[in-house]
């Protein structure tokens, strides 16, 4: 099932197309010795987007950006920024700035020296400097910590210097590495929001790497999930959900049921397949994917898509091995006859009671929410 | 609890070999700077023995300033370990930053030989210098003097400047001259107003070492100095050859000030937090 390129194009193209293209890799590839840390990697990043890369630690993340920014080359491909080839453009002449994972504050300046860095860089006159780095503290509420070094800041005010440092150079293009993932959990959710904010406000195309699933569907326009130097899949935080390609990408966000079996019948979107536990199941295949009778697929059914009773297109008789009470919903872990797990959730909205640990139920989903992964 | 109960009892096994070390560093203290403070001690004696004590008085101190030579000594010598620290430190910082910040073929090799300059007999180093100076230099009419003892401190400080220039290097977080670089800085750029304001403790504390070594040299200086210059240590040989006089004690006692001076001074460099 291998699908071309430009299947990897959301659907509603004709809307994009009138869009410009802030930053396009293009047959990317960088290679440490013989090591591909980057393989093939195609991606257009939109005027005005936020972009996210998204995969687990060592999938190149890093050096993706590090290429756009400048700090690497490419062994192989073209990479342009604004319409404009960069190879062979050193970082401090490219449009883009940087957020560090690490924030990267000078430490023997204060934050008014930090934030006003590149603008002297560029010759800026002295008085606008001194009114666009009011501005930019103000923008990141940092207003009265002007005459302070980094020793003196925590790690939430360090990442809103560096913010600013690079905001208010005004770039093409924001590239912001993990810049929260130094952070307590609260302190990153309040922080996703205001980048998010913010980025509404400047309008500069953000391209933002994270290993968090969470972080990227919350901020993001559009996601590209990476996995070992490949691209996965780009699409827009819904989609990435409700419409994985793939095994990893399904498993990679969220939590995911998979049958595995073969197919039975097919029927343009439809599919059945009979699946190792022996059960029946009806689902969908993905648009242009076109899979053939006999052929050994894979099912995914999302945890919370799946409900106890025999309301929906397929159903199966589990029992429940575990409940675990997770606040806003259950999550149930149940087995089939064979010892395969199966997990759902339940909102916990009514006082409804579920069933209790060894019960054995029935438990049902529509066919609409089973799809077919691709290889 | 466990470990609660683990640490009085160490405390109580930690207390004889406590007082023991107590004494002993009291010794090896004694043992070091006991000969120096007789030195110092018998410098401001008023009789011109150098064994027993008749009574206070700076007159050798006054003795040092009235001496023409001993003043050519110190001009010599000041002139020489400016110069040398000047062009050492140069050098020495923009090796580290070559060892630290690119990657070329023999690294490790480099690195090694700098280390092991610094462990070099300086005897054999001062021969060599010597045998080398008259094989090239004496042929381009530079005859041995200011210029060749000049040329030796270079050399065997520019090491140690760089080894000190180069820890501090290691731990400075290499994002940061990326940050320079991403926010329009170009090469020198970075380097002034990010690398070298960083590194600077490092390479005053490599600066202060390499004028103290270069300061106090006389085995080397002894080799390349020929006949005209002399350097304080040389001096104070020449002197000490018709006998100990309370005036060797005067002058070893400001060598040694100035020294130490420079070695706290150095060691206060280092241990500075980067930015603070
Ligand atoms: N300069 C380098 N030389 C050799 N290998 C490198 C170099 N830089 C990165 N790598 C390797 O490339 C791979 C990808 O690194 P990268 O930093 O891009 O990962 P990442 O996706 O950002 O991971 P993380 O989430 O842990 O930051 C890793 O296996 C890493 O060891
Ligand atoms: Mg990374």
């Amino acid at each position: 099932m291998k699908e071309r390129p430009t299947a990897q194009k959301p659907r509603e193209g004709d809307q994009d197309s009138r869009r410009e293209v802030a930053v396009a890799l293009t047959g990317i590839t960088k290679r440490f010795g013989e090591f591909a840390v980057v393989d093939d990697l195609n991606l257009e990043i939109w005027e005005g987007e936020f972009f996210s890369l998204l995969g687990p630690s060592g999938c190149g993340k890093t050096t993706t950006l590090r290429m756009i920014a400048g700090f690497e080359n490419p062994t192989e491909g073209v990479i342009s920024v604004a319409g404009e080839p960069v190879r062979g453009v050193p970082p401090y002449r490219r449009p883009v700035n940087t957020v560090f994972q690490s924030y990267a504050i000078f430490p023997h300046l204060n934050v008014f020296d930090n934030v006003a860095f590149g603008l002297r860089r560029a010759r800026v006159p002295k008085d606008e400097i001194q009114r666009r780095v009011v501005e930019a503290c103000e923008m990141v509420q940092l207003t009265g910590f002007e005459k302070r070094r980094s020793a003196q800041l925590s790690g939430g005010q360090q990442q809103r210097v560096a913010l600013a440092r690079a905001l208010i150079n005004r770039p093409k293009v924001l590239l912001l590495d993990e810049p929260l993932g130094a952070l307590d959990l609260k302190l990153r959710k309040e922080l996703q929001l205001e980048l998010r904010n913010l980025q509404h406000e400047v309008g500069i195309t953000f391209v933002y790497v994270t290993h968090d699933q969470e972080e990227a569907l919350t901020m993001s326009d559009r996601i590209a999930v990476m996995n070992e130097g490949k691209v996965q899949q780009i699409a827009d935080p819904s989609t990435l959900y409700e419409l994985p390609k793939n095994h990893f990408v399904a498993n990679f966000i969220g939590q995911i049921n998979l049958f595995s079996g073969e197919l039975e019948s097919v029927d343009g979107g439809r599919v059945t397949l009979r699946s190792g536990e022996g059960i029946k199941i009806e689902a969908l295949v993905r648009n242009g994917d076109t899979p053939e009778i006999g052929e050994q697929v894979q099912a995914a059914v999302r945890p919370e898509k799946i409900r106890f009773g025999e309301t929906g297109e397929n159903v199966c008789s589990v029992g429940v091995r575990q409940i675990v009470y997770l606040g806003v919903s259950t999550q149930y872990i149940t087995e089939f006859a064979d010892g395969t797990r199966l997990v759902l959730y339940q909102q916990n909205a009514h006082d409804s009671v579920g069933p209790e640990v060894g019960e054995q139920v029935n438990v049902s989903w529509d066919a609409n929410h089973c799809l077919i992964l691709g290889g | 609890m466990a470990a609660k109960a683990g640490g009085p009892m160490q405390k109580g096994v930690g207390k004889l070999p406590d007082r023991a070390l107590f004494l002993f560093s009291l010794l090896i203290y004694a043992f070091l700077y006991a000969p120096i403070l007789v030195l110092m001690f018998f410098s401001f004696n008023s009789s011109k023995s150098t064994q027993s004590w008749t009574g206070f008085s700076t007159e050798w101190y006054r003795a040092l300033l009235t001496d023409q030579t001993i003043h050519d000594a110190f001009r010599t010598s000041m002139i020489v370990g400016v110069t040398a620290t000047l062009i050492a430190t140069a050098i020495g910082t923009l090796t580290a930053l070559a060892l630290t910040r690119h990657n070329f073929r023999g690294q490790t090799f480099a690195d090694s030989t700098i280390y092991a300059a610094t462990v070099m007999p300086e005897i054999v180093v001062g021969v060599s210098l010597l045998v080398f100076f008259v094989a090239v230099f004496l042929p381009l009419g530079v005859e041995l003097g200011i210029v060749t003892i000049v040329i030796a401190h270079v050399a065997f400080t520019v090491s140690f400047v760089t080894i000190v220039v180069r820890a501090r290097l290691a731990g400075m977080d290499e994002s940061l001259e990326e940050a320079a670089q991403d926010l329009g800085a170009g090469p020198v750029t970075t380097f002034v107003r990010v690398t070298l304001p960083l590194i600077l403790p490092g390479v005053m504390a490599g600066a202060l070492l390499a004028f103290t070594l270069s300061f106090d040299d006389f085995v080397i200086t002894f080799f390349v100095s020929g006949v005209g210059s002399s350097t304080l240590p040389l001096k104070i040989y020449s002197m000490i050859k018709f006998g100990v006089t309370p005036v060797i004690n005067a002058l070893s006692t400001v060598v040694l000030v100035v020294t130490m001076i420079l070695i706290f001074g150095g060691s206060r460099l280092l241990s500075r937090r980067e930015g603070a």
